[in-house]
């Protein structure tokens, strides 16, 4: 179906290839996962399909492509959209129209397809992807997960034979993402759809896929075969391959099912169900006050009430969690807790002081927050100069007058592996560098507390692993942390006590291994292989094991 | 090249009537009276003139877009005109002088970065497109438009005179603007005021009086300029001055960061089996 | 088409954007030609007429849209602004109130009624145009008006449509950025606060026009890389624009109305004829086109019938009741039946939003 003979292809202004000599042969009809480390050239590889590649961003490509009978190069985009259908990754930058039906049929009109057909295309579209209920809603209304549907209908009512997503669900919350991957699994089963996807949230469709496709970050030629055949020689994979690998499981289980007969077995024959290791003993030892004290907290946002009455604490030296599905108000207590929003009711206590009537830019110096787009944040030449307006904001610094960064700043940005960013153009680096440089910006007063909205949204395993890192090594320093996320496998991994919310409320709150181990819904794979053992991630499983 | 010339001749007759359009009130009275036709089509002369200058607005329009826009060019130019029109609503967020309105920083810094066409096209859609969204259309719409667009049209004139300075890239660039920005703002309060007049001062009628003539009707329109807005313009001037001052440099920075990105085109190599192939990016 | 599949939102009220544009243009029209009392009363009730069976009977009025200003409150300002400056400024008349000292400069001298009248006149013409275009620009979607534009403008309707459907998403981005340079310290004070708001909200605008645009070449939305027209368009549209503008000239500065009027349409009609064959080489049909039913013939033939009794010397009819004027001494304004009942024209789109409710 897809086939690239020795491709290489150069970004305009770029040093090196962004893919070298790539032969590929991609079969018709297979879902096929598209994985490797950032950098590796996934977008790159996926934009040549559609010819996107060199004719959108122009550069330099040797080598041939065919996809069915027609070259890419040749055809041009205009073309090839009625064969290859792409999806991208940030569902609000895709829309021409503001509603849905007329977005679906936007490439339809510009394609001239007569009204009748384009009147049967559009229903069918609206069906296949169950968006019926949704035709006459302003996309600006849409959830992000509803908004990749009706972004993947309207390259679908093309009708092309090939469908490219390129990371769609990397800025999605759990839920959403799924609707987004079992849309595809079931385009790809219904319909004999060829499907590529390059994709971070393996877990879900690795039991559907045919394929998987490994991009390797050195350039080395990439690898290609069944999912098992490629999982067993990376090391980009979730938990329960990783511990299925660890354990030596044949055939390596692909789903919590497949997992379960392993597991089950391997608890029959002795059970070593040791607790995890108590990581807040210390802090449970050494009970101060809190630093960040929400009690009895009401807000509202946009009129409604939407935190009724919630107390919750956060202590010097640990990691909160804060889980629960959108909109139960996890965003707005943080608001809260800096003052951008200002409660109804109740009071919020920084260090034993209450932090009403003070300004944001006063608590801010104290407690950091680190916004769910990092972007919003940033916009000076340098990373360094970045810093430098924060300190000045908070007067602690002269005016942007050119002068050093005081030693302490330098320091920061060392530990957070951005020395030698501090004189690029933040908007240019990657996802996780950026994420980082935000982080610099707003943790350069020294605050004692930190907190993060959806920190890990868009980052791949290896900037996860590094903040997850980084933010271990502020708890041990003593900060105190509340990380408002939906990746339990981060929340696994790092917090010290998880807090449930839903409704404007704290549900449940305690150690990690009660409150996720519990959960059908926010169980990490681990606590499902085994349940009841208290192990939350491989690490937890593979030391008592 | 003879259609670069016929473009050209568009632009500066569209121009030109359209001016003439706009300040009919001032002419017109003198002309008939000069021919000696009296006030015999004076009832309809402001209709005639309004659509006289939309058909200028439609020819230049197209014209604008006639050279083809490609999906870069469409894509950019809707993400800065929804940028604007949002910045025109919340512009009293941050303390600023009465009238003054961000708008022009990217109608201004836009058609001196991307060209005369695209400033034209930035600077008339930013007024259509938040006057449909806040209910603001009413006949005064085509001489907003016709105003927002020349003054991203003509703002690449600045460039000789920058070059002249040998100021690119530094404050001295963000200063030619700056005080382009601001005559143009004040530009924009009195067309808004000239649409009005011959409303205020009845359908030609008046001035048609023996003894009243082109200066008399000039007098008036003065005063009623000087009691109406020249405060308001003037704090307009002052406003779209002081802010293409403080953002210039930096905005100026973004905008040509970007500019090459926008304009990429593939050349097919040369070497190598391949055939040469129309580019579809690019092309502005 | 199957009236169950139209958007429910919008009801039986809806009106043809191409209609509402003809409505508006008798709006116009009747409103420019003269100051007559009557005519204008009745031309203000049927546009009042109307904003009621929109905003109550039919609930046709968008009220994210609303204006600042309502017709009314424009209305009494405009009224008065321009009743006092005529009267200040025009002494002519002979029912005079006060007299300003003559020292005075520019507004000294008799201060009369007619004067005063006069200005109240055109107060009312403009409040009416004001209030005739607030409410059709509430009354249409901002699709239904770009859809209005002809097939040659279509690259400027999509830029249209893009600017429209990213406005939410720019207010919330510049939400978002407020508090994000709040929580580093940001104090707003002055013009220089834009800077840390402006800078990262134009970045992130131009980044996603990069990706909008791919997304757009990815579904086969070419633009015009070529040009849409050639040198013959080009042409026709200098002939047509210098023709009209001519027309014109003839007409109102040397008096030869008919002449003037011929040339004037000869030019329109060239400039109507390029747009055509520009819109021919854009290929592209409409989806789920807005219908053209009973009471849109019924909403543009009184917009033709208002405008052509106010605007067309028509044979036997007598125009002079239209142009009324106060100077030197206030008399009763003329009226002739056939124009006022010309007016009734703009009455359809009322009746046609009214219609459905009751039934």
């Amino acid at each position: 179906m897809i086939h690239f003979r020795h491709v290489s292809y150069t970004y305009p202004n770029a040093a090196r290839p962004a893919l070298s000599d790539i032969s590929l042969d991609l079969p018709e009809g297979e879902l096929i996962l598209v994985v490797g480390p950032s950098g590796a050239g996934k977008s790159t590889l996926l934009r040549c399909i559609n010819g996107l590649a060199p004719h959108f961003s122009g550069g330099s490509l040797a080598g041939s492509i065919r996809v069915g009978n027609l070259d890419p190069v040749q055809a041009a985009p205009q073309v090839m959209s009625h064969h290859v259908g792409f999806v991208f990754q940030d569902p609000e930058a895709q829309f021409v129209m503001d509603r849905v039906e007329d977005e679906i049929a936007f490439a339809l009109e510009n394609a001239a397809i007569p009204p009748e057909e384009m009147r049967v295309r559009v229903e069918e579209t609206l069906d296949l992807l169950d968006l019926t209920p949704l035709r006459d809603r302003a996309l600006s209304t849409l959830s992000g997960g509803e908004r990749q549907r009706v972004a993947i209908a309207a390259v679908l009512a093309l009708r092309p034979e090939v469908l490219v997503l390129d990371e769609p669900t990397s800025q999605l919350d759990p839920k959403s993402a799924e609707d987004v991957l079992s849309a595809l699994v079931r385009l790809n089963t219904d319909l004999g759809l060829t499907i590529l996807v390059a994709e971070h949230r393996l877990e879900r469709v690795l039991p559907y896929a045919d394929k998987i496709l490994y991009l390797p970050a050195d350039g080395s030629s990439p690898l290609l075969d069944e999912p098992r055949a490629v999982l067993a020689q990376i090391d980009l994979a979730p938990p329960l391959v990783r511990l299925g690998k660890a354990l030596g499981w044949e055939p390596l289980p692909l789903t919590i099912k497949e997992g379960l007969r392993h597991s089950r077995r391997r608890a029959g024959n002795g059970r070593a169900a040791r607790p995890r290791q108590e990581r807040g003993a210390e802090r449970a030892a050494g009970a101060r006050t809190p630093f960040l004290a929400a009690r009895d907290v009401a807000a509202a946002y946009g009129g409604t009430e939407v935190l009724h009455g919630l107390s919750l604490d956060v202590y010097p030296g640990e990691i909160v969690a804060l889980m629960g599905r959108n909109g139960s108000g996890k965003t707005t207590l943080l608001k809260c807790m800096v003052g951008l929003v200002r409660p109804v009711r109740g009071d919020i206590r920084m260090d034993g002081r209450s932090i009403a009537g003070r300004d944001v830019a006063d608590i801010c110096r104290q407690v950091a927050y680190l916004p769910q787009d990092p972007n919003s944040l940033l916009f000076a030449e340098t990373v360094a100069e970045e810093l430098a307006i924060t300190l000045h904001n908070h007067g602690l610094m002269a005016r942007r007058s050119g002068q050093a960064l005081p030693d302490d700043t330098r320091e920061l940005l060392h530990t957070l592996g951005m020395a030698q960013h501090a004189e690029s153009y933040p908007r240019d680096l990657s996802a996780g560098e950026r994420q980082r440089a935000a982080l610099a910006a707003i943790t350069v007063t020294r605050p004692r507390a930190l907190l993060l909205d959806e920190p890990t949204r868009g980052l791949d395993y290896a900037a996860k692993r590094q903040l997850a890192n980084l933010l271990k090594g502020w708890r041990a320093a003593g900060m105190a942390i509340m990380v408002v996320t939906h990746d339990v496998e981060m929340a696994a991994e790092i917090a010290d006590r998880v807090a449930l919310m839903s409704q404007g409320e704290v549900i449940a709150q305690g150690e990690p291994a009660q409150v996720l181990g519990a959960s059908p819904l926010f169980a990490p794979q681990v606590a499902k292989l085994f349940p009841d053992s208290g192990w939350l991630t491989v690490e937890d499983a593979l030391q008592t094991a | 090249m003879r259609q670069r010339g016929l473009s050209v001749a568009i632009y500066a007759l569209t121009t030109l009537l359209g001016a003439a359009a706009f300040l009919y009130p001032f002419w017109l009275p003198a002309a008939a009276q000069a021919a000696g036709s009296g006030m015999a089509h004076a009832a309809d002369a402001p209709l005639m003139v309004s659509l006289l200058a939309g058909l200028c607005f439609a020819v230049l329009l197209l014209e604008v877009q006639g050279q083809g826009m490609s999906a870069k060019v469409v894509a950019l130019l809707g993400i800065l005109v929804a940028m604007n029109a949002v910045l025109r609503f919340v512009e009293s967020a941050v303390p600023g002088p009465g009238g003054f309105s961000p708008i022009f920083l990217l109608i201004v810094l836009g058609g001196y970065v991307y060209g005369a066409r695209f400033g034209f096209l930035l600077g008339a859609l930013t007024i259509f497109v938040s006057s449909i969204l806040t209910g603001g259309v009413g006949p005064w719409l085509p001489y907003q438009m016709f105003t927002a667009g020349w003054t991203g049209m003509a703002a690449p004139l600045c460039r000789p005179l920058v070059r002249a300075l040998r100021a690119e890239g530094k404050a001295g660039e963000a200063a030619v603007l700056a005080v382009y920005g601001g005559l143009w703002g004040f530009l924009f309060g009195a067309v808004m005021n000239i649409w009005f007049w011959p409303f205020v001062s009845g359908p030609a009628g008046q001035y048609w009086e023996p003894g009243v003539a082109f200066f008399e009707g000039l007098r008036r329109y003065a005063v009623f300029y000087l009691v109406t807005s020249l405060a308001w313009d003037a704090m307009r001037m002052a406003g779209n001055v002081a802010f293409i001052l403080a953002m210039g440099v930096p905005a100026l920075r973004i905008l040509r960061r970007f500019r090459d990105r926008f304009t990429f085109e593939y050349a097919p190599a040369v070497a190598g089996e391949r055939s040469v192939l129309p580019a579809t990016g690019g092309g502005r | 088409m199957n009236p169950a599949t139209q958007p429910a939102a919008r009801g039986d009220a809806s009106i043809h954007a191409g209609a509402w544009a003809m409505w508006l243009a008798a709006v116009v029209a009747a409103l420019a030609v003269g100051r007559n009392p009557i005519y204008l009363a009745l031309i203000l009730a049927w546009i009042a007429a109307t904003w009621v069976a929109a905003k109550y009977v039919a609930g046709a009025l968008d009220a994210e849209r609303a204006v600042p200003l309502s017709p009314l409150h424009f209305g009494l300002f405009v009224v008065s602004v321009s009743a006092l400056f005529n009267g200040l400024m025009v002494h002519v008349g002979d029912a005079v109130l006060v007299r300003l000292p003559d020292a005075l400069p520019l507004i000294g001298g008799p201060v009369t009624l007619e004067a005063l009248l006069y200005g109240a006149l055109n107060g009312l013409a403009l409040t009416g145009l004001y209030a005739a275009f607030i409410l059709v620009n509430q009354a249409l979607p901002v699709r239904e008006m770009v859809r209005l534009a002809p097939r040659a403008y279509y690259s400027i309707a999509v830029v249209v449509s893009i600017a429209a459907a990213f406005v939410p998403t720019t207010l919330r981005q510049y939400r978002q950025i407020r508090e994000a340079q709040a929580v580093r310290g940001q104090r707003v004070q002055g013009l220089r606060s834009w800077l840390p708001l402006l800078l990262p909200l134009l970045t992130g605008g131009l980044e996603r026009a990069l990706q909008l645009a791919e997304a757009m070449t990815a579904r086969g939305f070419a633009g015009a890389s070529t040009p849409t027209h050639d040198v013959w368009t080009q042409v026709s549209l200098i002939a047509g624009i210098a023709l009209a503008a001519a027309g014109l000239l003839l007409r109102l500065v040397w008096g030869m109305s008919a002449l003037g009027l011929a040339t004037a349409l000869v030019g329109a009609a060239l400039v109507a004829g390029a747009v055509w064959a520009a819109g021919r080489r854009h290929p592209q049909t409409v989806y789920r086109p807005a219908p053209w039913r009973m009471r849109e013939w019924a909403v543009a033939g009184g917009a033709v019938l208002t405008a052509a009794f106010f605007v067309l010397p028509l044979p036997g009819l007598d125009r002079s009741s239209l142009f009324f004027y106060p100077y030197p001494s206030l008399t009763p304004p003329g009226f002739s039946l056939w124009i006022g009942m010309s007016t009734w024209g703009l009455l359809p789109p009322a009746l046609a939003m009214v219609g459905p409710a009751l039934r």
